[in-house]
């Protein structure tokens, strides 16, 4: 039975942070209909930015993730401003295609540095002994990387329902010329949105980053591991982050657990997330969480 | 305009009586004079083009990048210190960032170029580039060391032992030095051609004596948790699992079996798993990543390591260091593979020009054919000598395991050949 509770723990674990890794595509898509198909080269940069602060400049590794978080959340809010402010207004197929230039983009500046071509790992900063309950057990990192996600997911969740920035975010992502006539600045929201996009991209990196160890090509990789996290949620909606990121990450451990090396199957962990975001998609379009437009002339 | 008309065709017909002139006193230089140019131009010093492919940018650009410093720096070194005399090797290093089609632009406009050798990078790009270099007839010297490039192939050379040679090799260790049953193994690989290349070649040994049983292939993705996969493999009684992948997959397996207590202090510790991996599993990236969970991973490779003194490390630290490379680069077994198929190229043109034969695709191919027995080269970067004829092209045959060992890689006895490997 432990063997069961362990799978459903390292899903839960695997899960939330596909949850933090989907959210900046929502967080976009939720107030500008903009797939940012460069996320995962901006959660490298996180990973990256934590990293260089903590071991090259010294920093404390704590106060580099913070830190690292509002680098991002700047740097996020400066390639909307530069690359897309111009393009609000223009096809939404115009503003993935900058999305898709700005990945060729990153990842040509990121090759210019040791990130794009070295491995790295950040110092041991947590006890290495997990903690371990009832044969079941988890590393610290782990519990980390789950405590850092719920507390970004739980303050956007309020960010959006209560503050009046989320609320006007929601308007623009509603209907733009409603919004600027009530007196939303569209450009701010899109520019907002972005940011917080950087933020929550910056903290997954960090966290995938001190599991995984920093490597380029596995960090970035993380903005296409998450697609069908973003779809089967949802593309609008934080809480279908959330719930598909545990859906999927319970899955492929129980696959792995399960299914792997039994009756003849290899590598279900990795296929059977793609095949029940086809059933699902098939019953229910617009994702678990999505929201359903009606038209009515 | 009839007076324009005349003067252009006046000035045609003098153009074409002094081009006409001109050939006839050319014909008429004497027998002698055109000897001597012919001598001074073969006295000249000559330059050998040789053209070098490879992910500097893109996937696996951490092994590729100091690959390409590896080659750049030898080739210097070897036209600085004139290895070749007066003769000097100019080597076209482009970036494909991992991407065949990019590989097949670059080895054509390297043919353009008038190459005469030529070193490739990947699995993917040599087994697409395959016909290509059976068309040009050009030997090529890849990264890869997948068999597979050698099936159907008469021009390909592999460096080293291949990734099957190097599978069997750590399977054979396993069973010469598990103490009791045989031991449960388990392969985990890359999803990849790559990855699944040296599978059946393992299966094979195992069909014909060796004594393990493997229990399970295990194809990983990207993944954050491999509790699961570890656990089943515990559960099924697996004591050992050899990978042949990258780093970063390994680095995070094992560092869940660490989080675990799976992971065996010593070799074979019962209750335990013993890890072990290829050539791309291994290195310092792998301890820079995995940290101490590295500790006690074994590792196979045809190459020396810069954590054993010798003569040939001594030599690749102080050719990085006579061009600048950080210690990173300079202690990278990537760079060390760099340099050792730099040192082939070079090996083979000082061979053909000290023969007195042409330095020509089909000449070096040749000394290529011809490197074995007491031809055999001798590169001191490698644990053995480099060994090429029409039945072998697999370069280096010895392979070397490594373990590591309070976070350092350090040899494990001496060099050996797979015996099953043989057998195939």
């Amino acid at each position: 039975m432990s063997y069961f509770f362990q799978l459903v723990v390292s899903g839960i674990v695997v899960g939330s942070i596909y949850a933090l890794s989907a959210l900046g595509f929502v967080l976009i898509y939720k107030s500008s209909r903009v797939l940012n198909i460069a996320h995962g080269q901006i959660i490298a940069a996180g990973a990256f930015i934590t990293y260089a602060l903590t071991v090259w400049a010294g920093i404390s590794i704590y106060i580099s993730f913070l830190l690292s978080v509002v680098i991002t959340f700047f740097l996020a809010m400066s390639v909307e401003r530069i690359f897309l402010r111009r393009l609000i207004g223009e096809p939404i197929i115009s503003v993935i295609m900058v999305t898709i230039g700005l990945m060729s983009i990153i990842d040509g500046l990121v090759y210019l540095t040791p990130f794009g071509t070295e491995n790295f790992s950040f110092p041991a900063f947590l006890p290495k002994t997990p903690i371990t309950f009832g044969g079941v057990s988890i590393s610290w990192t782990q519990l980390v990387g789950v405590i850092i996600t719920t507390i970004l997911i739980a303050s956007f969740s309020w960010f959006f329902k209560r503050s009046t920035i989320g609320v006007s975010m929601r308007a623009v992502s509603d209907d733009q010329l409603a919004s600027m006539s009530v007196g939303i600045s569209v450009p701010k929201v899109f520019g907002l949105a972005w940011a917080t996009a950087g933020l929550s991209a910056a903290a997954a990196g960090s966290i995938i980053g001190n599991i995984t160890g920093l490597n380029f090509d596995t960090l970035h990789a993380f903005g296409i591991t998450v697609f069908p996290v973003v779809i089967l949620g949802g593309l609008d909606s934080i809480i279908g982050a959330v719930v598909a990121g545990i859906i999927m990450g319970l899955i492929q451990q129980f696959a792995a657990g399960y299914l792997d090396g039994h009756w003849g199957l290899y590598g279900t962990a990795d296929v059977l997330p793609y095949i029940i975001l086809l059933v699902i998609l098939l019953f229910k379009p617009h994702g678990l969480f999505g929201i359903h437009e009606i038209e009515r002339v | 305009m009839k007076k324009t008309s005349v003067i252009v065709l006046t000035l045609m017909i003098a153009f074409a009586l002094a081009f006409t002139w001109s050939c006839a006193k050319e014909e008429e230089k004497p027998v002698a004079e055109a000897k001597k140019e012919e001598v001074m131009m073969a006295d000249a010093p000559q330059v050998y083009k040789l053209g070098l492919s490879l992910a500097i940018t893109g996937p696996t650009s951490d092994a590729g990048n100091p690959y390409s410093k590896g080659v750049e720096d030898y080739f210097r070194y070897a036209n600085e210190t004139k290895i070749l005399g007066e003769d000097t090797i100019e080597c076209f290093i482009r970036d494909d960032q991992y991407k065949t089609d990019v590989t097949k632009r670059n080895f054509e406009d390297f043919m353009t170029e008038g190459i005469v050798f030529y070193l490739n990078y990947s699995t993917g790009s040599t087994l697409g580039l395959k016909r290509d270099f059976e068309e040009e007839k050009i030997a090529v010297v890849p990264a890869s060391f997948h068999a597979g490039n050698l099936d159907d192939s008469n021009y390909i050379f592999l460096p080293i032992a291949s990734y099957s040679k190097q599978m069997i090799g750590l399977a054979e260790y396993v069973a010469t030095n598990h103490a009791g049953d045989t031991p449960k193994v388990a392969l985990f690989i890359h999803p990849s051609a790559f990855g699944r290349g040296p599978v059946e070649d393992t299966k094979k040994a195992v069909e014909k004596g060796l004594k393990i049983d493997i229990v399970e292939v295990v194809e990983h993705g990207k993944d954050l948790d491999n509790t699961a996969t570890l656990q089943r493999l515990q559960s099924k009684g697996v004591q050992y699992v050899i990978c042949h992948t990258v780093q970063s997959p390994v680095a995070t397996l094992i560092k869940d079996a660490e989080r675990q207590g799976m992971v065996a202090g010593e070799f074979g510790e019962a209750g335990k798993i013993t890890f072990l991996g290829a050539h791309y599993t291994g290195g310092n990236d792998l301890i820079a990543l995995a940290g101490s969970a590295a500790n006690n991973y074994f590792w196979s490779t045809s190459y020396t390591l810069t954590s054993e003194a010798g003569p040939g490390t001594a030599a690749q630290l102080d050719l990085a260091k006579r061009y600048g490379r950080d210690d990173k680069a300079a202690n990278s077994h990537n760079y060390t593979n760099g340099v050792m198929v730099a040192q082939i190229a070079t090996e083979v043109l000082r061979r053909a020009k000290a023969s007195g034969k042409p330095i020509t695709r089909e000449s070096l191919y040749d000394e290529m054919l011809a490197m074995n027995g007491y031809n055999a080269f001798y590169p001191l970067t490698t644990v053995g000598p480099v060994t090429y004829s029409q039945s072998d092209k697999e370069g280096v045959d010895e392979l070397q395991i490594y373990r590591v060992e309070e976070g350092v890689f350090r040899a494990v006895g001496a060099p050996f050949m797979p015996e099953f490997a043989m057998k195939m």
